[in-house]
């Protein structure tokens, strides 16, 4: 297993130039120590997707570092950056996006055989890796024939077959039913916890929080520190408490994302205090 | 890779055998025109092939029987007989003409064979005589049974009416069939009683036939002297060169066919897994070994296609000359590296199309868009 430390310095990224320049990320500075979950959360267009593509390596930034291990990713060229993602970066996608002609076993064998693993051996890794993911059963079978929550078992195993140090996760829980969602956030704790991986999520999903050591808050391309997070009881949105719409009951403060959330809260606060406003910062 | 690009073949059956089929289909035409040519060339010799000579001796400049007149004196076979290490010697007549019979008519190639030779006469006889005797032919059966008619029956060749005798068998084509008469009846038919076309050679045991050859032409002035297979290939080379236009832009057609065909089967495999082509160059694949999964692709459909399309063409070569034994096919070690080298190519270049969008394909794109 490789030590995991990854040391983000300064990252900005631009995109076009003159009076179309855009600037997706600014000035980030961001360290995840092994074994930690951090959830990168934010609206839409934010940056969250950029950055981690910067993380992984997929995206070359305008400026700063990124330094995983001893590895200094933005100092690679091109050429070397198929082989350092391949051995130091497991992909989760939201879409699992595993490779429809081979079964399930293949599709993670594959990652290690690309590494120069032998074909057994590779085989037994992804054999043992799926079986703890209790998916020894489903060895032979073709993907479109497990439910989602497999399929998203599958990627993680894919992911986790090199032994990278980092995980890399985009919206890991958002084609997934809430049990599976739940198995997922587990597996994603427990990734970090036994095989002391770290781990960046990048999700909208509020649920994610509850197995996050770090939730930091991206918008207009910067984390925004010390912002208190809540969810709106209606909807269940993550929702800033400074910018939200509040109202009080029965002694506590509830944030809604929008005024139709808040009226309709209005009209019946007890039906919704199930949902129990969370504060996080 | 070697397994995902099988698999990812394997995926779609319907459209693996569409692709299969087509590429079968293309190399089924390219293969089939050169086994109709090579089976034509080879009947086109067999006369040379089988008339059991050594050395064949023509007029000097004359190297083939097609195309051209050989006319030697009838001096010429003594002098031949009587050069070391020949063991006999046959004048032969010959003349490309047409048998005709009830109104239907085929052309010949003519052959006038002194009686009781042991060089030059027929060789597979499948009815009636083994030899013409006089005022007779003897005709391959296919034309006989093309024209309706049979062993006592007559044609008209040469000039003259015949008697058919006998019917040969292996000794027709497309184009043309050897038919045999007497020698007296072909000189007098053409007047050429002092003028030979040919000296058949058999040297005699022991003997190298181009040594053999070498001597004859040293000492017999005004012929040119060859071995039997210098003369039977000299003659595939005429027919060749006569046909070469006509056989390229057959093979042209069939494998643009081909290439075609498998181009867009990969072109179409490749951009509908587009993502997760994309998928595995996130994950750090890179863009030389997805090359060779879609060349291997390629290299699979088309190694499928060929071998379906030789086997089609085997079994043509089987079923066609039972309908017609004027169509010989035989398909040739030479042809099929041929197709097979052409087709290797062919699944090469039709990989570099895919292999482009492969190449600019951003792994980035693959990631959700928005955040």
């Amino acid at each position: 297993m490789s030590e995991a430390g990854l040391h983000v310095s300064h990252l900005t990224k631009r995109f076009g130039a003159g009076d179309t320049e855009v600037t997706a990320v600014k000035d980030i500075s961001l360290d995840v120590a092994p074994g930690e979950v951090v959830l990168i959360m934010g609206p839409s267009g934010s940056g969250k997707t950029t950055l981690l593509l910067m993380l992984g390596g997929l995206l070359k930034p305008t400026e700063g570092t990124i330094q995983l291990n001893d590895l200094e990713l933005n100092a690679l060229s091109e050429r070397h950056l198929p082989d350092v993602r391949l051995r130091n970066f497991g992909f989760i996608f939201q879409d699992f996006n595993l490779l429809s002609a081979l079964n399930v076993q293949d599709n993670v064998a594959i990652a290690a055989e690309l590494m120069g693993m032998g074909r057994k051996v590779a085989v037994k890794k992804a054999r043992t890796l799926l079986t703890e993911l209790g998916l020894g059963h489903r060895l032979r079978f073709s993907p479109e024939k497990l439910s989602g929550g497999e399929k998203q078992r599958v990627a993680f195993a894919r992911a986790l077959v090199n032994d990278p140090a980092l995980i890399l996760a985009d919206e890991p829980t958002a084609n997934l039913d809430s049990s599976h969602g739940h198995d997922t956030m587990r597996l994603l704790r427990d990734i970090a916890n036994e095989r002391g991986r770290s781990v960046v999520i990048v999700s909208h999903d509020q649920r994610i929080k509850d197995i996050a050591d770090r939730v930091l808050w991206l918008e207009d391309g910067q984390f925004k520190t010390a912002v208190m997070m809540a969810t709106d009881p209606v909807c269940g949105m993550a929702v800033e408490q400074g910018k939200a719409l509040s109202a009080d009951w029965n002694g506590t403060t509830y944030h809604f994302c929008a005024r139709g959330c808040r009226g309709e809260f209005a009209e019946n606060p007890a039906s919704f205090v199930s949902h129990p406003a969370r504060v996080t910062g | 890779m070697f397994r995902l690009a099988v698999a990812n073949l394997i995926q779609n059956k319907t459209r693996l055998a569409i692709s299969v089929g087509g590429i079968a289909l293309a190399l089924t035409l390219v293969l089939f025109f050169g086994a109709i040519f090579h089976g034509a060339q080879g009947r086109l010799t067999a006369y040379i092939d089988n008339a059991g000579a050594d050395v064949w001796v023509s007029q000097q400049g004359v190297q083939t029987m097609h195309m051209s007149e050989s006319a030697l004196p009838a001096s010429v076979v003594d002098e031949v007989e009587a050069v070391t290490g020949v063991d006999q010697a046959v004048a032969i007549l010959y003349t490309e003409g047409m048998v005709q019979a009830n109104g239907k008519e085929n052309i010949a190639y003519v052959f006038g064979v002194p009686p009781g030779a042991t060089l030059g006469q027929p060789w597979h006889i499948v009815d009636g005589a083994s030899a013409p005797g006089p005022g007779q032919i003897i005709i391959d059966h296919a034309i006989a049974s093309r024209m309706g008619v049979s062993v006592g029956d007559q044609v008209t060749a040469l000039g003259r009416q015949l008697t058919i005798a006998g019917l040969t068998s292996g000794t027709s084509s497309l184009v043309s069939a050897v038919s045999f008469v007497r020698f007296d009846d072909f000189a007098q038919a053409r007047g050429q009683g002092q003028v030979v076309s040919f000296v058949l050679v058999k040297v005699s045991p022991g003997e190298d036939p181009s040594t053999v050859a070498a001597r004859i032409g040293g000492q017999v002035s005004g012929v040119t002297v060859q071995t039997r297979e210098e003369f039977a290939s000299q003659e595939r080379k005429l027919v060749s060169d006569m046909s070469a236009d006509i056989i390229n832009i057959m093979n042209t057609a069939g494998y643009l066919t081909g290439l075609a065909v498998v181009a867009l089967t990969i072109y179409i495999a490749t951009v509908s897994r587009r993502r997760e082509y994309g998928v595995l160059k996130a994950i750090g694949v890179r863009n030389s070994r997805l090359y060779q999964v879609v060349v291997v692709q390629g290299l699979i459909s088309v190694g499928m296609g060929l071998i379906a399309g030789l086997g089609l063409t085997l079994l043509l070569s089987i079923i066609i000359p039972r309908f017609n034994e004027l169509i010989i096919l035989s398909v040739s070690g030479s042809s099929l590296l041929q197709v097979a080298t052409v087709s290797a190519v062919i699944a090469i270049i039709a990989s570099l199309l895919p292999a482009r969008q492969l190449a600019s394909l951003e792994p980035v794109t693959i990631i959700r868009k928005g955040g």
